[in-house]
């Protein structure tokens, strides 16, 4: 029973940051349509910053890291992404190819190829006792962490001027200008928040695994990808749901395969997405691919 | 072999002619190059491989898969299992079979034997994949490439693990690579002018026109996937015989950015870009690493060692053909399609072809048209809306049906409805007696239901001619006898004189018609024309219903207009069937519908009747 | 007010609109009619920004407007409510509404404003939109357009899908919008009651303008019925 209930918040907690990758990636993709092949790399990028800031107490680093993040993605979307705002769905996906692939090896060039080492709190890799079950400390992090960050896109979306522009761009951006919503803000804050998201991914990631490499954000964004599909495209309820699913299934399978196929976890989660798309092309929530147009 | 675009028996040559260079250009450098300029050579073939491999499923399917190099991967480790000698085998790969540790193949059988088996995994793998949808198919390439990935670095027994193999038999010479790449453009090129090729390129152009003419979408994409698999698989096999070491990380995300790379600067549309583009990147590649290693521009000032730097300029160019050259540096075309070499009169675009025999002659159709298009009872309600309701519809072979209505009344809808579009509420369609309610529209025009569209362009980079011979291939005919359907069809829509050049070039009233003989090349036995006439100067009216008259006399088939102008209506349609407001208003002859009060007022308002009374 | 000269606008390669010419005065209620695929829809989205015309321009109050992005046009005055409402339906009512407004106190007067002028809005002020009939939906429409305080009003088929007693309210709405000094631009298929509503009316077909005038020019004016059903044989 213990062991049950501690599997469940191991699964809950890998759920929830799998649920922060996908809320970053749709952020992105209900304003713009596009898929961020780049937002790993946002990820990544953030995760280096904490490195790089690793002398200063910790709180700052986070604070860098943050920053680090939401300047990455803003800089990304005014240099790349909006001179291809226009072009199909495939060119788009193709330029956040371009900037992934550049930013990865602009960290390789710049640090190195190999993985580096974090220093990170300790008191993050004890575990606090609740009962009988024993929870790393981290994983109270990721829930709560994860808790308000959707209360406060919630606020943010359902309370904000800014947000309910947000959300009528989502639904028809064409109808929200012709309300004067300005299009070049509404992408710049949902990618100011994306790069935020990433930014807490990757401090996670880091005080997860000690340290950051530069192709750390390569399974993240497939991640957050496959959570979206499945979760059903452009909505945001899809993806948390598709990335608390995906978490899951991950964490429950980390415990229960047998010793044999352990080290094909990751192969046997991403087949998963696929059967469901088989079924439901749409996502398990259903979306809609393609924006409204007036 | 009949030319069919801007194939003149020179262009194609001149298109031929890129494999045979290369041939041509790797046998000189395998007798005269430097081991190592003939390795760099060997390295970028294989590249070039992979390249054409990728362009086969994206340049023709418009569809990008992030995916292909896990075939290069799959390719790569057959390849190496079939060839490595058995003490290393046992060495680094305990857990393969015995069978396979003790095959000692040469170079030609085990490139052949990792072909077919990265095909068959295309095969298995592309089945699932191409039912979902066109944007989930780049997500669930990427999870593929990362799946394999994963598969590859962990199964150690089998692949090594993720510390890979060494002392793979070094066997690939760059003669070879030039051959197996020669062919791989000629394999890439017949593809593409194959009849499947076509009828993927049809779906890349516009995948809701291209299902009316009966093309299976999923299936062409299939079978582009497959042979890109072989393609892939064959440039991996042939990479690792070259380097001998191949490890996890050989074809992953660094290669697939690459390779792409060197697709979309290059063109993605054609064999040539793939060629033109892995050179050039290939060429840049090599600059930006000896720049990496440390280089001094001008003796002045020195650069240190940027590792990463040759993959950050490869990512920029790619950046930069996103934004500024979407179509590469080829524009999309083939080597005998240049302009300049147009210019250079080393080629030409195709000659129309010549009309068949008498154009009023009546042809033989293939289809007896027996029974009726029937819609009974048909409803259907969108948001709260009741769009059609209890709609009656019959058209019988040989007659001409007008359907009108003011804007919004449902006339696009019971099309779409009829042609399997969208499913009614309730109510059934049936051909000729067989119920075919809810039908997909590749079935139905296999039924010989044809339709076209009210805003759609016909497929714009294909000529005219191959836009409406792909329709005749999607009815299974074989190349040469599309073509001559084809040809027929065109001729009678006095399209023959530009039907070689890209459809997108043609004039509106052009095209329209190109809808229409698009739409003829099933040979339907129910055409549904939405609003043909919609743009077209009153000179092309005139023209077109001639035309309409002439297609309704010799294919017999049944033909429902939706139109506004009656100056097409009134000549055309023996009946009329006014919508209004999803629900038949009137059906008569044209005179008593335009005569008709209530549908006078139904466009207009019945205060505007009493007006023009007064 | 507003004055297109020559407008040509095309889409992919196919011009839709052959050179249009049309000026709107001050508090000048201008209708538009014609049969569907005659070009009524282009030439608003060309005005508004959403599709850039080939050639030619659009002016309003002497500031060119081709060229300038939807959200820039919108500040100068002008309002539109497209054909289908188009209504953001994940939305309640309210926030259709908070969003045609200005921000600050300013804004809160005009919201109050308008559900003064549209009870019924006032009643479903918590409702997701998409739970609102058709008519409700068109005065949503309306008076989200209106709560920017535009000069001119550009309607896009507002009768469209609309039960007739549905029309005459929201022709009553534009009666007293009129009155109030508002100018219109009004796009319908349905020609009497445009032609009876407006102080002129431009007939287009196939992206030429056929016919125009007032109402008494044009109600005995065969051209009209011609552009909608054709020559008579």
């Amino acid at each position: 029973m213990t062991e049950l209930g501690q599997n469940l918040i191991d699964a809950l907690a890998l759920g929830s940051l799998y649920a922060l990758i996908a809320l970053g990636i749709t952020l992105v993709y209900t304003v713009m349509g596009m898929m961020n092949f780049a937002h790993g790399e946002f990820i990544m990028l953030a995760a280096y910053a904490l490195y790089v800031l690793a002398g200063l107490p910790f709180g700052a680093a986070v604070a860098g890291a943050l920053l680090a993040g939401i300047a990455i993605a803003l800089l990304a979307e005014r240099l790349a992404f909006r001179p291809v705002r226009n072009a199909d769905l495939s060119a788009q996906l193709v330029t956040s190819l371009a900037v992934a692939a550049i930013l990865q090896n602009i960290v390789t060039a710049a640090v190195d190829a190999r993985a580096q080492s974090v220093e990170t709190p300790a008191s993050l890799s004890e575990s606090t006792s609740i009962g009988s079950i024993s929870v790393p400390n981290l994983e109270f992090l990721t829930l709560g962490l994860t808790l308000i960050v959707l209360g406060g896109l919630g606020w943010l979306l359902y309370r904000t001027r800014t947000g309910l522009a947000m959300r009528a761009a989502a639904e028809n951006f064409d109808m929200a200008r012709l309300l004067g919503v300005r299009a070049d803000r509404v992408i710049a804050i949902a990618f100011a928040i994306s790069g935020a998201l990433a930014a807490a991914v990757g401090v996670l990631l880091v005080m997860q695994t000690g340290q950051v490499s530069p192709t750390m954000g390569l399974t993240p964004v497939l991640v957050g990808f496959v959570a979206v599909v499945i979760g059903g495209f452009g909505r945001m309820f899809g993806a948390v749901v598709g990335g608390l699913l995906l978490g899951a299934l991950s964490s429950l399978l980390g415990v229960y395969l047998p010793d044999g196929l352990a080290p094909f976890r990751d192969a046997i989660v991403f087949t998963f997405p696929v059967l469901i798309l088989i079924f439901r092309p749409h996502g398990l929530l259903g979306g809609e691919i393609g924006k409204a147009r007036v | 072999m009949s030319s069919v675009r801007f194939r003149t028996p020179q262009s194609a040559a001149a298109s031929l002619l890129v494999p045979l260079l290369l041939i041509a250009i790797t046998a000189l450098i395998g007798a005269n190059g430097t081991p190592s300029f003939q390795g760099t050579v060997t390295m970028i073939l294989c590249n070039l491989i992979v390249v054409i491999g990728l362009q086969v499923f994206v340049g023709n399917s418009g569809v990008y898969s992030f995916g292909q190099l896990g075939f290069a991967t799959a390719g790569a480790y057959v390849a190496a299992f079939l060839t490595l000698p058995a003490a290393f085998a046992l060495l680094q790969t305990p857990g393969l079979p015995g069978a396979i540790v003790d095959a000692h193949l040469g170079a030609l059988p085990s490139t052949l034997i990792a072909a077919s088996a990265s095909g068959l995994l295309a095969m298995v793998v592309g089945l699932p994949l191409m039912r979902t949808s066109t944007l989930a198919i780049p997500i669930s390439t990427f999870a593929f490439l990362i799946v394999v990935y994963n598969v590859v670095a962990n199964w150690d027994r089998v692949t090594g693990g993720s510390s890979g193999l060494v002392s793979i038999p070094t066997t690939t010479s760059v003669e070879s690579a030039g051959l197996w790449a020669g062919a791989a453009v000629v394999l890439a090129l017949a593809f593409k002018w194959s009849a499947s090729g076509y009828r993927l390129q049809a779906t890349r152009e516009d995948e809701v026109a291209a299902r009316s003419i009966g093309i299976g979408v999923m299936r062409e994409r299939v079978i582009a996937f497959g042979i890109s698999g072989v393609l892939c698989g064959i440039g991996g096999a042939l990479a690792v015989h070259q380097s001998g070491v191949l490890n996890p990380t050989t074809f992953y995300f660094g290669a697939t950015v690459t390779t792409m790379t060197m697709l979309v600067v290059g063109g993605v549309r054609s064999v040539f870009g793939a060629v033109v583009g892995a050179i050039a990147i290939a060429a840049v590649n090599e600059l930006l690493r000896g720049v990496e290693n440390g280089a001094s521009l001008f003796g002045a000032i020195s650069i240190g060692e940027a590792p990463g730097l040759a993959a950050i300029g490869l990512g920029l160019i790619l950046l930069a053909t996103m934004i500024a050259m979407p179509n590469g540096l080829s524009g999309g075309r083939e080597a005998g399609e240049l302009s300049w070499l147009q210019r250079l009169g080393l080629s030409a675009p195709a000659p129309p072809p010549q009309p068949q025999g008498a154009v009023a002659g009546r042809p033989r159709v293939d289809r007896a048209a027996s029974g009726a298009l029937h819609a009974k009872g048909v409803s259907l309600a969108f948001a709260g809306l009741q769009v059609l309701e209890q709609i009656e519809l019959r058209l019988e072979p040989g007659e001409a049906l007008g359907l009108i209505g003011p804007n919004g009344a449902g006339k696009t809808t019971l099309v779409n409805v009829l042609s399997g579009f969208q499913a009614p509420d309730s109510g059934t369609v049936s051909l000729d007696g067989v119920d075919v309610t809810g039908r997909s529209p590749t079935r139905l025009a296999r039924d010989g239901l044809g339709r076209t569209f009210q805003a759609a362009l016909p497929f714009p980079e294909l000529s005219s001619l191959e836009s409406v011979a792909v329709g005749a291939m999607g009815m299974g005919l074989g190349r040469r006898r599309a073509v001559a359907v084809a040809t027929d069809v065109l001729g009678r829509l006095n399209l023959l004189e530009r039907a070689t050049l890209p459809a997108g070039s043609l004039p509106p009233g052009s095209q329209r018609l190109l809808g229409i003989a698009r739409a003829l090349a099933i040979r339907p036995r129910y055409l549904l024309l939405d609003e043909p006439a919609a743009g077209l100067t009153e000179a092309e009216c005139e023209e077109l219903v001639a035309i309409l008259r002439d297609v309704l006399a010799d294919f017999g088939c049944g033909m429902l207009l939706i139109e506004h102008d009656m100056s097409i209506v009134m000549p055309l349609c023996s009946r009329v069937q006014v919508l209004d407001d999803g629900k038949t208003l009137r059906i008569g002859t044209p005179e008593e519908v335009q005569a008709d009060p209530a549908v006078v007022e139904s466009y207009l308002g019945s205060s505007f009747l009493a007006a023009t009374d007064a | 007010m507003l004055e297109l000269r020559g407008v040509r606008v095309g889409y992919e390669r196919i011009e839709v609109v052959h050179g249009v010419d049309l000026s709107l005065a001050q508090g000048e209620v201008l209708g538009m009619i014609g049969p569907n695929g005659a070009g009524k829809s282009t030439i608003l989205r060309a005005i508004c920004g959403l599709v850039r015309p080939a050639s030619g321009e659009a002016v309003f109050e002497g500031r060119v407007l081709t060229g300038m992005a939807p959200e820039q046009i919108v500040r100068l005055g002008l309002a539109l409510v497209p054909e289908g409402r188009h209504i953001f339906k994940t939305l309640t009512v309210a926030e259709n509404l908070r969003l045609g407004a200005r921000s600050g106190s300013d804004g809160d007067a005009s919201m109050e404003q308008a559900l003064e002028r549209f009870p019924i809005l006032r009643e479903r002020a918590r409702q997701r939109a998409d739970r609102l009939s058709g008519g409700e939906q068109q005065q949503l429409a309306i008076a989200r357009a209106l709560l920017g305080g535009p000069k001119l009003l550009i309607l896009d088929e507002p009768s469209l899908g609309l039960a007739p007693k549905m029309i005459d309210v929201i022709y009553e709405l534009l009666e007293g919008l009129r009155d109030e000094g508002v100018a219109m631009l009004l796009v319908e298929q349905n020609a009497a009651r445009t032609i009876d509503f407006c102080d002129r009316c431009v007939v287009l077909s196939t992206g030429r303008i056929r016919a125009q005038g007032s109402r008494s020019e044009l109600q005995r004016n065969p051209d009209v019925l011609r552009a909608y059903l054709g020559n008579h044989p």
